[in-house]
């Protein structure tokens, strides 16, 4: 089969590979239908993720069509439409049965490397390094799942796959991110980043019961669609911009009651901040760039909640911990459980609530796909989401 | 003070916790390395029987299925085993024989090896977990250090210390699951040079043990 495979930090390639095949009673062989390219990729392909190894198909995003089960799956036959969440779980351990599941104790086969860097290992992942277990991920013509008994959501009507496809990731990412912001009745909630993560944590955070959502980037394209479905918007590289003024000027001085992270570790800053953070990370000195983190502690009110969807892997620097200390605040975040949202969101897609396919901006082959990375890195086009048909010439 | 204490949950405190972990009511650290013994202690939390733990980890010809490196274990005795271990890709092997010293049904295994290659010495125990939501198994082993360590050092990348922890992953997972988490054998591009370093160091040579139930399809 095709598969696209990480050679190297900036460097993904398209390689012939031998087909997956069944290796435990719990997996299944998915020939994929759609697939898709997430802003967390990007983190592998700038090399800000450790323990890659060449060779190793990316992606965690993919949906498709059951091709073979193992004798011990039962819910699943030959056939069968799904899409697959992104987080690996064996729905038996500890964590499953308290449903965190994306901190699932019995699927990543390389524990002891999370263990040593994070204290405990989390849940394994598709194409997302080998300290997250180094499973063959989904940017590929076939995948193989484990634990197919747990994971994966039947789509049985007729929705074509573009519509459910990001119920693999990111539509559940933003939703946990809004349930983690303890959103109540007419809140107002502010959400850097307008990427796919930051649209759908906006959408959910409405349909959560917010009252104003203040949607916080720099690309015109995706402050365009954060207002299309209703935020206020922001642009922090504008002139003379503080976005910590801006959040008071719109909150009557007291600041959001809830402050959204949808960026993560590769954060930009127009100031002074951003540019040491570059330098550190550079050298080593830090990991990960932690300039919205900051910002989110420092602009959320006084007893508010700041919640993190964006991705963070190891060490951050200058954290304003008094501030989030001074206030009383509660930060909530980590891996989506995609096992508990994704019935529960396709049913919202279904009821025709949300129709996810108005962040897709490309539609690409698989041999398209290692250019599709510089040029979302480098934000040559107006890259919003990139779906992937790897079938397609 | 504390009688007026309201604990309405807490358990009595044990007087000797599962192989020295608590005594007199106080946490004591596993034994430190010394005079050439090397100890390590690990705990996990499954969801299972303490009767079936027990009887799985009892079954020694079986050992081969989820405890990694072991080739076979064959009964020799009521009570005493022959352990055949892998040393390596030349296809060598280490033997020894092992014998059980306490058989407590369901609650406790404690043995040491009898002559062969290796010098190592073990106890494993079963127990409600505070609370009782499952059940914690304790593993304590003791190794000399001699040609079964330094074997595993230097040519499976593995220490012995990690090894144990490892098994007790292994068995926790194919007793909640009924299978052994892996990636060997799945396709992958074009492996170079660090690859292969990174496969090493991150113990990914080690063969996973195939678990009770193998075959896939």
């Amino acid at each position: 089969m095709k598969a696209l495979c990480w050679m190297g930090s900036g460097k993904v390639e398209v390689h012939t590979v031998s087909d997956p095949t069944l290796l435990n009673p719990h997996d299944a062989i998915i020939k994929i239908t759609r697939t898709a390219i997430c802003g967390s990729d990007l983190h592998l392909f700038d090399g800000f993720i450790p323990t890659m190894e060449e060779g190793d198909i990316l992606g965690h995003e993919f949906m498709g069509i059951v091709e073979e089960v193992g004798k011990e799956v039962n819910n699943l036959q030959r056939g069968d439409r799904v899409v697959v969440p992104f987080t690996i779980a064996c729905g038996k351990c500890e964590f499953c049965r308290k449903k965190i599941w994306s901190a699932c104790d019995n699927t990543n086969p390389n524990a002891h490397l999370m263990e040593a860097v994070y204290g405990y290992s989390g849940s394994g992942l598709f194409g997302y390094s080998h300290m997250m277990g180094g499973y063959a991920g989904g940017q590929a013509q076939y995948v193989r799942v484990p634990f197919a008994n747990v994971g994966p959501l039947k789509i049985e009507s007729d929705l074509p796959d573009e519509k459910v496809l990001f119920l693999s990731d990111i539509f559940p990412t933003g939703f946990m991110a809004a349930e983690n912001a303890h959103i109540q009745e007419n809140d107002i909630v502010a959400v850097w980043g307008c990427g796919p993560v930051g649209q759908f944590a906006i959408a959910s955070a409405f349909i959560l019961g917010a009252a104003r959502v203040v949607a916080i980037d720099r690309l015109p394209e995706r402050l365009g669609m954060a207002r299309s479905i209703g935020a206020v918007t922001v642009d922090y590289s504008e002139e003379g911009m503080s976005v910590l003024t801006a959040l008071k000027d719109l909150t009557g001085g007291i600041g959001p009651d809830s402050c959204i992270d949808a960026v993560g570790l590769e954060a930009h800053s127009a100031q002074l901040q951003g540019m040491y953070d570059k330098v550190k990370t550079t050298l080593m000195l830090g990991t990960d760039r932690a300039s919205v983190l900051r910002q989110a502690i420092q602009a959320v009110r006084k007893g508010g909640t700041v919640s993190i969807p964006g991705v963070y892997g190891g060490l951050l620097d200058k954290v304003p911990f008094g501030a989030a200390f001074g206030k009383g605040i509660t930060m909530k975040m980590g891996q989506t459980n995609m096992h508990t949202y994704m019935k529960p969101l396709l049913g919202r897609i279904e009821k025709g609530q949300i129709d996810p396919t108005y962040i897709i901006s490309h539609r690409i082959s698989l041999e398209d796909a290692p250019e599709m990375y510089k040029v979302w890195r480098d934000k040559e086009q107006k890259v919003t989401k990139i779906v992937i048909d790897p079938w397609a010439a | 003070m504390s009688e007026a204490l309201k604990k309405s949950n807490a358990e009595p405190v044990p007087t000797v916790g599962t192989v020295g972990t608590i005594v007199d009511g106080h946490y004591a650290p596993p034994p430190e390395d010394k005079h050439g013994k090397i100890w390590v202690r690990t705990s996990a939390l499954i969801h299972a029987d303490a009767r079936d733990l027990y009887e799985m980890w009892r079954d020694v010809e079986k050992i081969p299925l989820w405890q990694e490196q072991i080739v076979s274990v064959t009964r020799t005795g009521k009570t005493i085993s022959h352990w055949v271990m892998r040393s390596g890709d030349d296809g060598n092997s280490i033997e020894w024989d092992s014998e059980i010293l306490t058989d407590e049904p369901g609650r406790r295994i404690a043995w040491r090896s009898v002559g062969g290659e290796s010098d190592n010495a073990g106890e494993v125990v079963f127990e409600p977990s505070p609370g009782g939501r499952a059940t914690m198994v304790t593993v304590l082993q003791e190794f000399r250090m001699g040609k079964l360590t330094s074997l595993c050092e230097s040519i499976i990348g593995r220490n012995p210390k990690q090894a144990v922890i490892e098994n007790l992953r292994h068995f926790k997972a194919l007793a909640e699951t009924g299978e052994i988490p892996r990636t060997q054998g799945q396709p992958h591009g074009p492996r170079g040079r660090i690859a292969g370093m990174k496969e090493s160091a991150y113990g990914e040579k080690i063969t996973t043990p195939p678990g009770l139930n193998r075959k896939a399809s």
